[in-house]
């Protein structure tokens, strides 16, 4: 499905849904200009596609920190958690085991496996926290159906407006990409699957 | 945060090819009246800070001598524990100068100078060292009882080729040489680079990291070996010198954090040490938190699993009343309070918060001295009730040695620019941004 949320589905001369607007940029430089641009004018749904990192970006796009370590640190804290009460029922509890004269409720011996758990839970929420944010796996995407979408893994920095954003206007939101500065400014077309898929259901 | 977005541009130009012409304005940044003191400036503070000191070191020592049989070497004790602790930010404040050196770091060329600077009070600290060593050979070794009351105890003999007061005389002078002249050769490299904007010297300043660093490690554990551990020479742990290192890197960047903070509120260091340059330090303040604990319960764990009594008692002794509350103020105190905090990255970027949590590393990093030092004075009268009285001597004791140490570092720091102003990778230290 795609993601249209409000206002007309902008349609290509062929008639193919539009998946959204794309623009090249040769230096750093232009696209940081021209990512602060859009940026101010309040678009949510885009993304800047560049061969290398340039720091700073995240900022010029105006994208707000992740709340994966929120999630990180709640989940990993459960996992040490669970995990010293485990031990806890297991040792002291359900099957009372003294082992070297220890005090079977004694919490140092606990602390390596609680520890271990935390990390481990931290970990795999980190990871697939990660994954499920980014949306990934993507197999594929709209955009690699263009041919000089390829130049992105070479000399081209680009910035593509989605037409799911809400603000998406396919001819302001073209005017906007040229005004910054951008160059071979075109549509791009939704998945022909996905266009199947709406067909069917029209 | 202000300071940084107005350098946006010239933090996009770290990532481009031409830093030179949208990087920030060196020049004004580097400005001589953003990076020196007006001369005579923090005179009227260091004394007042050394007259406090001075009283509160004699009033430790006068209540001593007036308490009884064991007052004198609570007094002595208290004073050890202040000089471990100054030891400790000074050396914490060597290793970050090695470090940064010997990795070539660029962010810290704003805030080298401090390292450098507290790190070459070394020599004071030995002074006061030898100055302990003296009291205690005149008192009957109260506090390295090793070499008094328990010469001839049978776990000693097998130590003996160590635990000799020759040789242990001579190895603390040899560790306060070898850190003396690690801290004078690194503070001396970077003050001529200062004068002759030679960028090879700070190459040389990495070799010497590469080599210092061995022997820095070597000689703080074996330093922590025999300043701290030998107190309670029966017990023995490998663990020790990484112990003492970990509070050491604790406390010394938390010293450098205070120092840099001071001279912002003094409005020096403009734009020079930024919210960027306190996440980092914030961070290396959070790792430290987190090192020493992995080390403190390591060590603590390994012993307790074992069970054998000649490494247990260090442990039984500090976890009976009335050294048990100190046990676990260390635990949250030293740990768990400080890290859950410090995981927060606006309380590491906020002059404010981190400059408390600074303090507050000094602090715990004194109760974690007392904790090891203290209890020995009256392991003679075996657990006994004795142990927290006269706490007050603590206070002025330990308190006065700070007050004295934090006078050097007010002296040392108003005496140059504020700022190494030739270090190479300054301008990476201008830029300096955490792009995550």
């Amino acid at each position: 499905m795609a993601r249209h949320s409000s206002g007309p589905i902008y349609t290509t001369e062929a008639g193919v849904p539009v998946y959204g607007i794309i623009a090249e940029y040769t230096t750093p430089a232009d696209l940081y200009r021209a990512a602060e641009m859009v940026r101010d004018a309040g678009y949510s749904r885009w993304d800047v596609y560049t061969p290398f990192p340039i720091h700073g970006l995240d900022e010029a796009m105006g994208i707000r920190r992740t709340r994966l370590p929120v999630l990180i640190a709640c989940i990993g804290l459960t996992g040490a958690g669970l995990g010293f009460l485990m031990q806890y029922w297991m040792t002291a509890v359900d099957y009372k085991m003294v082992v070297q004269g220890k005090d079977p409720t004694s919490w140092e011996a606990y602390i390596p496996i609680t520890f271990e758990l935390g990390i481990l839970s931290a970990a795999f929420t980190a990871i697939l926290g990660m994954l499920a944010f980014n949306k990934l796996p993507m197999w594929n995407n709209p955009l690699l159906r263009k041919d000089r979408f390829l130049r992105c893994s070479d000399d081209r920095l680009m910035i593509c407006i989605e037409a799911s954003d809400e603000r998406f206007d396919q001819e302001k939101t073209r005017h906007l990409l040229e005004a910054a500065g951008g160059t071979n400014v075109d549509l791009v077309e939704e998945e022909p699957e996905k266009v199947k898929t709406e067909g069917t259901g029209h | 945060m202000s300071s940084a977005s107005s350098h946006m541009h010239g933090s996009l130009g770290a990532s481009a090819h031409d830093h030179d012409h949208h990087g920030p304005d060196r020049a004004h940044l580097l400005r001589e009246e953003n990076i020196t003191l007006a001369p005579g400036a923090g005179r009227g503070i260091s004394t007042a800070l050394l007259g406090a000191g001075a009283i509160g070191i004699a009033a430790a020592i006068i209540g001593g001598t007036m308490m009884g049989p064991h007052g004198k070497a609570h007094a002595l004790a208290t004073l050890h524990v202040g000089v471990m602790t100054c030891l400790a930010m000074a050396l914490g404040c060597l290793f970050y100068s090695l470090l940064f050196a010997l990795v070539r770091a660029g962010w810290h060329g704003t805030i080298k100078r401090q390292f450098e600077n507290v790190a070459m009070l070394v020599p004071f600290i030995g002074v006061g060292i030898i100055g302990i060593l003296i009291a205690d050979l005149f008192l009957g070794h109260p506090l390295f009882s090793w070499m008094g009351e328990y010469k001839d105890d049978f776990l000693l003999r097998e130590k003996a080729s160590w635990l000799n007061p020759g040789f242990f005389y001579v190895r603390i002078i040899g560790y306060v040489l070898i850190w003396t002249f690690l801290a004078r050769r690194m503070s001396r490299l970077s003050q001529e680079q200062d004068r002759t904007g030679d960028r090879w010297l700070s190459a040389q300043a990495g070799g010497t990291g590469a080599w210092g660093m061995l022997i820095f490690a070597l000689s703080l554990a074996f330093g922590s070996f025999d300043l701290l551990m030998s107190t309670d020479f029966r017990f023995f742990s490998t663990m020790w010198g990484v112990y003492y290192f970990a509070g050491a890197a604790y406390s010394g960047i938390a010293l450098t954090i205070l120092i840099t903070a001071t001279l912002k509120r003094k409005g020096k260091l403009d734009g020079l040490v930024t919210a960027e340059h306190y996440h980092d330090m914030g961070k290396f303040l959070l790792t430290f938190t987190v090192f020493w604990a992995y080390i403190a319960f390591s060590q603590y764990f390994l012993i307790w699993y074992s069970n054998m009594p000649e490494e247990t008692s260090f442990y039984v002794a500090r976890k009976l009343p009335p050294w048990d509350k100190v046990f676990f103020f260390l635990a949250f105190g030293h740990f768990l309070v400080p890290f859950i905090i410090l995981l927060f990255r606006p309380i590491k970027k906020n002059l404010n918060t981190i400059s408390l949590m600074a303090i507050w590393a000094i602090l715990v990093e004194v109760v974690d001295m007392f904790w090891i030092v203290r209890p020995m004075v009256y392991a003679g009268d075996a657990h006994d009730t004795m142990g927290m009285s006269g706490l007050w001597i603590d206070f002025v004791g330990i308190a006065g040695v700070l007050a004295v140490f934090a006078a050097l570092v007010v002296r040392k720091v108003c005496s140059g620019r504020l700022v190494a102003i030739n270090d190479p990778y300054m301008h990476e230290a201008l830029e300096h941004k955490n792009y995550v």
